[in-house]
């Protein structure tokens, strides 16, 4: 008979969210349901009547995970309804800029799954705060990524947490000829770091995917073969980068995206039948506990082609590289392999920038009403920002982030996995979720408030 | 190095009332010309993933936080904090560490100083009823917490407070004593 176990709140992941798993008697899943619990930001609603200038950085500070995606994807929306075609020069700093946010994501994720993952030849858990060897050297290695990233980050984005140098229209400044050396010499160091700790990250990974079984707050759990395993497609728009309705040939379609309702996808109404005092952090869901994913989650339900898709690392080496590896081991592992493929790319985008070229379009429209997306290759995937500009005044802002894209399919992959590791298939996806909470479903008096948002 | 011997980082968000204080007191010591080993940083949202814990001890020798906090007292009220006064909070996991607790560890290592502003009214997480502006006893507040920045890293301008008063007419012709012809 099925029992339902409820993990919240997750953890080592931004953001809040839960699991609710209807589980069989060998503690396999057999529905499980991944679930936003972070409250609504309705940036959407700030966004309304306010100048396209305004709404990037009004759309960065919905998290402060991934402001920088935020703010690339509002502004090249905007562009994109208004129909501004901006500068070579400006593009190449965007693509760094966008690049060094990759690389410091890559870098902070592998700290939060390190705790899975073990020390070769050994049967130690790794933790990537312990002083003692070899940890200590891949946790140097892995501040110095970040300290790279956002160094660059800060030199082209003008800040490395919200970025103040992008505008409508290009970028308010070019770097310097010193400035370009510099992001240089950092990429360049970057790139023998990344791939030693690309190299070092796929040997841990291997080693946990040809385990047996795992160790889960003390609990010896079976390791399955198909861990995370789903067949839901994938959705990427670009290598490194995103695409934009102004695009001669656009890599995504709005016409082909629906979004529904988390009650049409999500379980309704159980009681909490199993518990687990040593289950990390502080047990699981106390028995009897009313559960209810169809009401509490809050996000919808984002489609393509009428189906929820993966997107992210592994989503873009499908796309673009013909990757076939599945499952979270699969997964993570595409993460590591784009820490060098953001550098190399990021070398050829410095190299192409001329920092004597212009970066602001010559003329900047005010709008008529068309509407305009864009996407961005955030870290974590596909982040689609939809606008519609008139008169220089935002009509319409849409923001399709990528763990709202993830939800619905990292929950069909929980399917037949021990209930216990649930939370290293959800990692695998390296959720932000504060972002991903864009519509409200209930307020406290369980009155619906959130049609107006999703239709 | 990213950060230098003296870090001052502003925490809050801006789309939040009063919870953007911390960065709109940055915006204003941007205005000033500060020595180059400071760094002034709008944390926004982000400062306990990017900042408190990438900072290098050997680097940073000073660490200064600006942030809006309910300390019973009057609203608009700035006060200051040493970071020993900070108390070790629930540790879970590093990607939901809380910015409390990461900045009592690094004030072992690094001096740190909390630099508070009381709101106007109590933040509440999910608080619908909420503006995106300052509200004027925060707004007013901002001059207080740059003199008390600047008493703390030891630089005296003698005339940025009253350059603060005057807030939008400073740079003006009529503020610079010029009347347009």
């Amino acid at each position: 008979m099925s029992k339902v176990v409820e993990i919240s709140p997750t953890t080592r992941h931004e953001g809040h969210s839960k699991l609710v798993l209807k589980v069989n008697d060998q503690g396999i899943v057999e529905t499980g349901n991944w679930c936003s619990i972070t409250p609504v930001r309705g940036v959407e609603k700030l966004a309304v009547g306010k100048t396209p200038e305004q709404v990037p950085k009004i759309a960065s500070r919905v998290c402060g995970i991934c402001p920088i995606a935020h703010n690339l994807a509002a502004t090249e929306a905007m562009e994109a309804s208004i129909k501004c075609e901006i500068p070579k020069d400006a593009k190449a700093l965007r693509n760094i800029l966008q690049l060094a946010n990759r690389l410091h994501s890559i870098a902070l994720h592998d700290i939060l799954i390190l705790p899975d993952l073990y020390i070769p030849g050994t049967e130690t858990q790794i933790n990537p705060f312990t002083a003692e060897e070899p940890v200590r050297t891949v946790a140097k290695r892995i501040q110095r990524l970040r300290e790279i990233g956002q160094t660059i980050g800060q030199i082209a984005g003008g800040d490395c947490i919200h970025p103040r140098n992008t505008r409508i229209g290009g970028m308010y400044r070019n770097c310097s000829d010193q400035a370009k050396i510099k992001m240089y010499d950092l990429a360049k160091e970057g790139l023998v770091l990344a791939k030693a700790q690309m190299d070092f990250m796929i040997a841990v990974l291997r080693n946990y995917q040809a385990r047996e079984s795992v160790s889960v707050g003390g609990m010896k759990v079976p390791l399955p073969k198909t861990l995370g395993y789903h067949n839901q497609g994938y959705m990427a728009t670009h290598a490194f980068y995103g695409s934009s309705s102004l695009d001669e040939c656009p890599t995504w379609d709005i016409n082909r995206f629906k979004e529904v309702r988390p009650w049409d996808w999500y379980m309704g109404e159980m009681e909490v039948s199993l518990e687990e005092p040593k289950y990390p952090v502080g047990g699981t869901t106390k028995l009897g506990t009313k559960v209810n994913p169809q009401m509490e989650a809050c996000t919808g339900i984002p489609m393509y082609d009428g189906q929820p898709v993966e997107v992210g690392p592994r989503a873009r080496l499908a796309t673009y590289k013909n990757y076939d590896e599945k499952g979270t081991v699969g997964q993570n592992i595409a993460r590591e392999m784009e820490y060098t493929d953001s550098l190399y790319e990021m070398i050829d985008q410095i190299d192409a920038l001329d920092p004597n070229g212009k970066v602001v379009a010559d003329y900047i429209p005010n709008g008529d009403g068309s509407l305009g997306w864009a996407t961005n290759e955030a870290p974590r995937g596909c982040d689609a920002h939809i606008a519609r500009v008139k008169d220089w005044k935002v009509q319409y802002f849409s923001m399709l982030v990528p763990t709202t894209w993830n939800f619905a399919t990292c929950s069909a992959a929980l399917t037949g996995a021990p209930w216990q590791l649930a939370e290293v298939i959800m990692r695998g996806y390296d959720p932000c979720v504060s972002c991903a909470t864009h519509m409200i479903v209930l307020d406290e008096d369980n009155k619906l408030v959130a049609q107006k948002l999703i239709q | 190095m990213l950060y230098s011997e003296i870090v001052i980082v502003g925490c809050g968000n801006p789309l939040f009332g009063d919870d953007g204080f911390g960065p709109a007191v940055i915006e204003e010591l941007e205005k000033l010309t500060l020595p180059d080993n400071i760094t002034i940083q709008d944390g926004g949202a982000g400062a306990p993933h990017f900042i408190f814990n990438i900072l290098d001890p050997s680097v940073t020798k000073k660490l200064i936080v600006v942030d809006i906090s309910d300390f019973n007292a009057e609203p608009g009220s700035v006060a200051k904090f040493p970071g020993e006064k900070l108390k070790p909070g629930t540790y879970t996991d590093p990607h939901t560490w809380d910015g409390e607790d990461q900045l009592c560890r690094i004030s072992e290592k690094i001096p740190t100083t909390v630099i508070l502003c009381q709101p106007g009214k109590p933040i509440k997480k999910g608080d619908a009823d909420v503006d995106m502006d300052l509200s004027d006893v925060v707004r007013n507040a901002i001059p207080k917490a740059v003199r008390v920045i600047l008493e703390t890293i030891g630089v005296d301008y003698g005339t940025t407070i009253n350059l603060q008063e005057e807030g939008s007419r400073r740079g003006t012709a009529e503020a610079c004593g010029h009347q347009e012809r």
